[in-house]
């Protein structure tokens, strides 16, 4: 009796657990359909066309060095990259992280990448010759980016020694939702892809301090590679990085964004702005967020 | 406030056009069902039977003859699709007011010869009552002689028989139902029945106490007939799947202007099954032939699901009929069945939109499992989802050798649709040297959904790995199944080709899935630490 009591208890408690799951459907036709218009996608495909709006707003990213969009601009290459050792080639339109060279450093005439692999000029110029054909785009023509390497701030750097850590933030209509760090794994090949193993830490959007923390779906307490501690942290920067978030949010006509940032040795950097950003940042927090979207407007809950 | 107005506006549109989708289909459907009497059991499908008759013979230089009975077209069996495959028999077809007589004939024959005859049969299941009152009338008219007289195997005369008679029908003038009621229940429930091929005439099985279904048949014609009852024996085919050499005999009772069957080996009274095909009227013998020839005989069955014809022609008469409709398509050379492949298309995708959103598996987009399934028409589903795997792994390997090759994009997909359509071509030439047939039909996949397939294919697999492929490969097979499962099905074929009006339900449908925000079966799975967790 008092087992199916327990049970009967356990069950409408899931009921009502499940009401708090942002779900796929629900996302897409009341969050993403309605606040985020088709025509405005390109701000969150392009990234130099999400620098040239952003940019001049007040949002920081990346610095540009140089873009190729056409073959014959190559010839000056081997000049343009002459004084840097220290950059990124990456595709303006690439997704999931393909197509990135990071380098830094040279050895002799040829360069140095983050791996320790080393680029000739001809293997630079191959590269960006793939990128403008749309190799990375699955376009006939896309652009090459120059840009500045992001140097890590050490306290993330600690977490994340693998790549490049990103901080993803949920805003609707201009308000943070949730928060969590990706922190790229050996699992994971460098990629903060959480799909591919990258481990998601989840942050106290209003603090900073990192609550949870799961691994490829499972719940974790400390760094799968090095054994750090991930919970109980506070990522440096935090203000900074939530005032970067607000500005993008302000700054773009999208109103249900995933803004993805990077916390550099000197303070925040935008990396980029997802239009469809997933929901798998419930299960790092370990809570849903429908309450949260829902709270904020209350006519919402009255008409379903 | 204005968004806010115009969102409601947005909402009264939507659930108008909801109700409009609903409502107009139903009625429209409901008119011709009652308005117009369409016949809706017509749109149930049927069973049908292929028979197949294999005859042969091993001459030595003689002429040969061979004779045999065919299925004629009644009130209650429709035979068609007939063909004769003869081979060095000259055949001849002749037809009398009871039976349908083919003679193979060759004049002078060496060596194994075979004659294949092959026919459709949809028959009804028919059952008769006997008004109780019915008393056995004194005269009948001429034509009914011949089934009132004695035969060499039908001995009604026989004293013995006379005998028999008065012990199973001990009563003083009874009305037709007593007689056959006493008499089929004494040679159903006291006769044994017998597994014996060979001729019985009636006072022989009377003399047995058993009998097979010839020598029962003969003894219940005869105590008819001596009730001065007409009756007479038929020969024909119990069709089940499969081979069989064994024919059946039942026999055929006048009463009141009908000919009532009756069946003392199945215990059939006054009715008799769908699978009962009549072959011949008569004490005859099924096969007749030439002497020490060896011959052999076997019916080969096969059964399958079709839609009523006589149905369909029904609708035609109708006002606002579906025939007079689709004749506008026919006009233009496209048929009934790309039609109904075209009608089908939607209940397919709507089918995977419940699986997407609903359940949550992944497809390769909304319309690929509808497509697939619809090209498994002419495969069948295992040889439709061969196909579709087939299609996978050769654009995988295909892509990787191209990627190694470092191509552009287009000319990529180009080479690896040109492979696909050559591995689906070799397939068919493979498929035809093993004599699987259904292979065979892999050519007719259509070539734009292969076209789809290998470049979803190519796309996912460069942006989410092999991995995901195959998992949204597996999923998809799923999505397939269902689809063909519906789509195939000859009930919603014919509902959709009766009443059209229905695919606007399919659009109501979609409208309201269309903002469904329930979670998807998977994403329970995906947030089950968040949902089940134990409360703290």
């Amino acid at each position: 009796m008092s087992m199916l009591n327990t049970l009967m208890a356990g069950l409408i408690d899931a009921r009502s657990r499940a009401k708090t799951v942002l779900s796929m459907n629900r996302r897409n036709l009341h969050y993403i359909y309605t606040r985020n218009e088709r025509k405005y996608f390109p701000l969150a495909d392009d990234k130099l066309l999400a620098k040239e709006t952003l940019i001049p707003l007040g949002v920081r990213m990346p610095e540009t060095y140089r873009v190729y969009s056409y073959f014959y601009e190559l010839r000056d290459l081997e000049q343009s990259l002459q004084h840097l050792h220290d950059f990124v080639i990456k595709p303006a339109q690439g997704s999931g992280g393909n197509g990135i060279i990071v380098i830094a450093g040279k050895k002799g005439r040829n360069w140095l990448g983050i791996s320790g692999k080393v680029y000739t000029l001809f293997d630079l110029k191959k590269h960006i010759t793939d990128i403008i054909y749309g190799v990375y785009s699955h376009d006939l023509g896309d652009k090459a980016i120059i840009e500045s390497r992001i140097v890590q701030h050490p306290e993330v750097a600690e977490l994340s020694l693998l790549g490049l850590a990103d901080v993803r933030v949920i805003i609707c209509d201009d308000i943070p939702v949730m928060g969590m760090t990706r922190l790229p794994t050996r699992q994971s090949e460098g990629k903060a892809n959480l799909h591919q193993g990258a481990l998601g830490v989840a942050i106290d959007i209003d603090t900073g301090l990192t609550t949870n923390a799961s691994f490829l779906g499972q719940p974790i307490e400390e760094h799968p590679d090095s054994a750090i501690q991930l919970i109980g942290r506070t990522l440096p920067y935090w203000a900074e990085v939530m005032d970067l978030a607000n500005r993008t949010a302000q700054a773009v006509p999208l109103k249900y964004l995933g803004v993805d940032i990077s916390i550099a040795i000197d303070g925040p950097l935008l990396l980029e702005i997802n239009v469809r950003p997933g929901l798998e940042i419930q299960n790092v927090n370990d809570r849903g967020m429908l309450p949260i979207l829902q709270g904020m407007y209350e006519h919402e809950v009255v008409s379903k | 406030m204005d968004s806010n107005s115009s969102n409601n506006t947005k909402r009264n549109i939507y659930i108008v056009v909801l109700a409009i989708m609903v409502l107009l289909p139903i009625s429209v459907t409901a008119y011709k069902l009652y308005a117009l009497d369409y016949p809706l059991a017509g749109l149930i499908p049927t069973h049908s039977y292929n028979v197949e008759v294999s005859m042969q013979t091993d001459g030595h230089g003689e002429a040969i003859n061979i004779r045999t009975y065919l299925p004629k077209t009644d009130s209650r069996q429709s035979v068609d699709n007939e063909h004769n495959s003869s081979g060095a028999f000259t055949t001849e077809i002749t037809s009398d007011q009871l039976n349908r007589e083919a003679t193979w004939h060759a004049d002078s024959m060496r060596g194994q010869q075979s004659v294949l005859y092959a026919y459709s049969v949809r028959a009804n299941h028919v059952r008769f009552n006997i008004p109780p009152a019915l008393t056995i009338p004194d005269s009948y008219p001429a034509v009914l002689a011949p089934y009132l007289v004695a035969e060499p195997g039908i001995q009604k005369d026989d004293p013995e028989i006379e005998a028999a008679l008065r012990r199973i029908v001990p009563i003083h003038n009874p009305t037709i139902l007593e007689a056959v009621t006493r008499i089929h229940r004494e040679l159903q429930d006291n006769m044994e029945n017998r597994n014996f091929s060979g001729f019985t005439d009636a006072l022989t099985a009377l003399r047995l106490g058993e009998a097979s279904c010839n020598g029962k048949s003969r003894l219940f014609v005869a105590l008819l007939r001596k009730l001065n009852i007409p009756a007479r024996l038929v020969g024909g085919l119990v069709m089940q799947s499969g081979s069989k050499r064994t024919s059946h005999q039942w026999i055929e009772v006048y009463v009141n202007g009908h000919w009532v069957p009756f069946d003392t080996i199945n215990d059939h009274f006054a009715e008799i099954p769908a699978n009962y095909l009549t072959l011949y009227y008569g004490d005859e013998v099924l096969f007749k032939h030439t002497a020490n020839v060896n011959f052999q005989y076997f019916f080969k069955i096969s059964k399958q699901l079709v839609t009523r014809p006589d149905a369909q022609s029904a609708l035609s008469q109708s006002m606002l009929n579906v025939t007079n409709f689709y004749a506008f398509f026919e006009r233009v050379g496209i048929s009934q069945n790309l039609l109904t492949i075209l009608l089908m298309l939607p209940l397919g995708a709507l089918v995977t939109v419940v699986f997407r959103n609903v359940i949550g598996l992944e497809t390769f987009g909304t319309f690929l499992p509808a497509l697939i399934a619809s090209a498994a028409r002419d495969t069948g589903l295992l040889w439709g989802m061969i196909g579709f795997i087939a299609i996978i792994i050769v654009s995988a390997i295909v892509r990787r050798a191209l990627d190694w090759l470092q191509l552009l994009h287009s000319p990529k997909m180009a080479i690896m649709l040109t492979t696909v359509v050559i591995v689906m071509m070799t397939i068919t030439v493979g498929g035809v040297q093993l004599g699987l047939f259904e292979l065979a039909h892999m050519t007719l996949f259509p070539i734009a959904i292969l076209a789809i397939t290998a470049e979803r294919v190519a796309l996912m697999e460069s942006e989410q790995g092999g991995m995901k492929v195959v998992q949204i490969s597996f999923m998809t097979l799923i999505v397939i199944a269902a689809c063909y499962v519906v789509m195939d099905s000859l009930f919603m074929q014919s509902l959709i080709l009766a009443f059209p009006e229905l695919l606007l339900v399919v659009i109501a449908l979609n409208l309201w899935l269309g903002k469904w925000i329930g979670i998807r079966v998977m994403e329970f799975l995906r947030f089950r630490r968040l949902i089940m967790k134990r409360a703290k």
